[in-house]
């Protein structure tokens, strides 16, 4: 007997079948010509059944889990043991945040197996059918509609309530009346950036002068708005919308066009193809809403604006918890599936394979959407508020926390900067899209350029933002000059730098604002701002900045480096 | 003219398995912590029992990993039965293996490695 015989028969049960006891016998019908034979649909056990849905599940979890679970722990740590608070709530906390991983595995799938394939049909057919105006309208338009869908715009509406109408009367009233149409001035910088995107697919333009001259629009716009006793607050949430539309729906869905209609015009895709949308993503979307600002507070004066805490209406059913958040995700996602679906069946005359399956992808995205905003709520808005509003408490006297201030001033300043550098950095280096990113980078730059090379330049550049953006709440620096003197200094170390690395490094800022951090932040900055009585945002502007600036210095320093070893 | 050297291996099994997109790896540790050498995966989409799910196709990947695997005819089961295992192939949808036998291979062996074989069994 062979030694691996002996093994396998003492270890497994073997029941050895012939095959040819299982595959049809060919069939013939009466006249002798054979039946074409199709398989029968199989019926499962219900345990079968189990066993097939649990690695399906368990995948995707664990892949929202890993993204999560960290940050929460590592906030409630901190505040347990660090601020020597207790976390309110604490089942509620757990529970939203047992929401946010549910509802963003649903969200992510559906996005995956529901909308994706719209993109890539729609981008590959659109072209060949129609001509350029077209094609652009209907990216402007899709542009428009993700950026609704976007999970981490949620946070926005969440973040209307922290605002002081009397602080900032015009920050408040966007916020909490003209929600709609912030959020449509977002999507319109988004939509335009995925027309420019296009545009550069199909032209081959180099992305400096477009960075040039949206960051000129952008940074005359918000020294518009420093003028402006009543507008200044507005930088800030201007500058973070353009974080947050850079998300996991509309970078692929951008992404996937974009290249389509590079590839329908007959371009071939380079390795830097897909590059730089995700930068005009980011930028597009703050000058409209300083544009949108400076709109408004043309057409209604201050004295127009509603009163504070007027508008309360009677809590009507629509607004009560499972509904509103389901009839906002309805809202968020209905449009662009809408859209989509109108675009591919009506316009082109296309069907998708597997409409089932298209179905059952747009039904998740809408409960998971729904799930997630219940979660955002109770869990990321909860304890992101609670850790926010008591750090203020290490250093200075806060009435929510008897012992305040917990250290000495400088120690307690120290403390809450460390923490929001941690923070920042621990939610980016774990961030799976950067991943992506670095791999990208390794190829494009033959490997001079390491994958945790950037990984690391990346997270450290948000570390720095996050607590650049707490050390600016503390001593109530001007926000505006802050972000002008950062993007001057990025514009000079783009004009110096190599055509990749630019849209590389200024794509790593995008890339770092997840669903997760976003909300987390945002509600961190805003109770921080609230109990120490200075603007909120900008906390999420500073992320975006600081990463760039890293990423482009080490990007000058591997050039130089490179350069001088071939001397 | 000096002859070309050739290390001819034999007694080779080829174990073939196919799973769904991202389980590749799962596999090749199986197979590893069984003795195996070595793995070449490649990518490709499938057709199968999918379609034959109904309902519950959208459990299963169309795109799938095709994991190669050459090893000896003494370790040949007992790895095909850890890469069955690992892949959880007897789960509907969970993919497909099979094993052939091969006549010879050819690879990099170490030399000290063969020195030490020819030794024992001249």
């Amino acid at each position: 007997m062979r030694y691996g015989d002996f093994v396998s028969k003492a270890a497994v049960n073997y029941r050895v079948v012939s095959y040819n006891r299982l595959t049809p016998k060919p069939l013939t019908d009466a006249t002798g010509a054979e039946i074409p034979y199709t398989p029968p649909q199989v019926r499962l056990r219900a345990r079968d059944v189990i066993r097939l849905l649990t690695p399906y599940t368990r995948v995707r979890f664990m892949d929202q889990f890993r993204a999560v679970i960290p940050l929460a722990a590592y906030l409630a740590f901190f505040q347990a043991f660090i601020f020597q608070q207790p976390v309110r709530e604490p089942w509620t906390v757990g529970a939203g945040f047992a929401t946010v991983i549910v509802g963003l595995m649903m969200f992510m799938e559906g996005v995956k197996v529901g909308l994706m394939p719209f993109g890539e049909v729609i981008g590959d057919r659109l072209p060949a059918r129609f001509g350029l105006p077209v094609v652009l309208t209907v990216a402007f338009i899709i542009g428009v509609g993700v950026t609704f869908a976007e999970p981490a715009i949620g946070a926005l509406r969440a973040a209307g309530g922290a605002v002081d109408p009397a602080r900032a009367p015009y920050l408040a009233y966007l916020l909490n009346h003209r929600t709609f149409e912030l959020a449509l001035a977002v999507g319109g910088g988004v939509g335009m950036a995925c027309v420019a995107g296009s545009l550069r697919f199909i032209y081959g333009w180099s992305l400096k002068p477009l960075i040039y001259l949206s960051l000129a629009a952008a940074l005359w716009l918000t020294w518009k708005l420093m003028s402006d006793a009543l507008l200044n607050d507005l930088i800030g949430l201007a500058w973070d919308c353009g974080a947050i539309t850079t998300g996991p729906v509309t970078v692929p869905l951008a992404l996937a066009l974009g290249i389509g209609i590079a590839a329908a015009s007959g371009k071939s895709d380079s390795p830097s193809a897909g590059l730089g949308i995700v930068t005009l993503a980011s930028l597009f979307p703050v000058v409209c809403v300083m544009a949108f600002g400076l709109w408004v507070a043309s057409t209604t004066p201050v004295s127009a604006l509603p009163a504070p805490g007027a508008p309360a209406a009677a809590a009507a059913w629509f607004t009560r918890t499972p509904f509103a958040e389901l009839l906002s995700a309805i809202q968020a996602v209905g449009p662009v599936a809408l859209f989509l679906v109108f675009l591919l069946r009506v316009a082109l005359r296309e069907r998708l394979k597997e409409s089932g399956v298209i179905a059952y992808g747009i039904a998740l995205c809408f409960a998971g959407m729904a799930l997630f905003n219940v979660g955002l709520a109770y869990g990321l808005a909860n304890l992101g508020g609670q850790a926010g509003g008591m750090a203020p408490a290490m250093f200075t006297r806060v009435d929510a926390v008897a012992e305040s201030p917990v250290y000495p001033w400088l120690l307690g300043v120290g403390i809450v900067v460390v923490f929001a550098a941690a923070l920042g950095f621990g939610a980016t280096v774990a961030e799976p899209a950067l991943g992506a990113l670095g791999m990208t980078v390794e190829n494009l730059t033959n490997g001079a350029y390491r994958k945790k090379f950037l990984i690391y330049a990346v997270a450290a550049g948000v570390g720095l933002g996050v607590a650049a953006g707490v050390v600016k709440i503390i001593f109530a620096l001007p926000l505006g000059a802050l972000l002008v003197a950062l993007y001057l200094l990025a514009a000079v170390m783009t004009f110096f730098s190599t055509e990749e690395f630019v849209n590389i490094a200024w794509d790593s800022a995008g890339v770092t604002t997840g669903p997760v951090t976003v909300p987390l932040v945002l509600a961190i900055g805003l109770a921080f701002g609230a109990a120490t009585g200075s603007d909120g945002f900008g906390i999420l502007a500073l992320c975006s900045i600081f990463p760039i600036l890293t990423t482009l210095s080490t990007g000058l320093w591997i050039q130089w480096k490179v350069k001088n070893s071939h001397l | 003219m000096t002859k070309q050297r050739i290390t001819a291996l034999t007694d080779v099994a080829l174990i073939t398995c196919v799973v769904q997109k991202g389980m590749a790896d799962e596999v090749i540790r199986a197979a590893t912590g069984a003795g195996a050498q070595g793995a070449t995966v490649f990518y490709a989409r499938g057709h199968g029992m999918r379609e034959r799910l109904g309902a519950l196709a959208v459990a299963v990947d169309v795109e799938k990993e095709v994991v190669n695997i050459v090893v000896s005819s003494d370790q040949a089961d007992r790895v095909f039965e850890r890469m069955c295992a690992a892949g959880d192939l007897s789960t509907p949808g969970m993919g497909f293996m099979y094993m052939t036998r091969l006549d010879k291979a050819a690879t990099y062996v170490p030399p000290e490695i063969l020195a030490a074989v020819e030794k024992k069994e001249p």
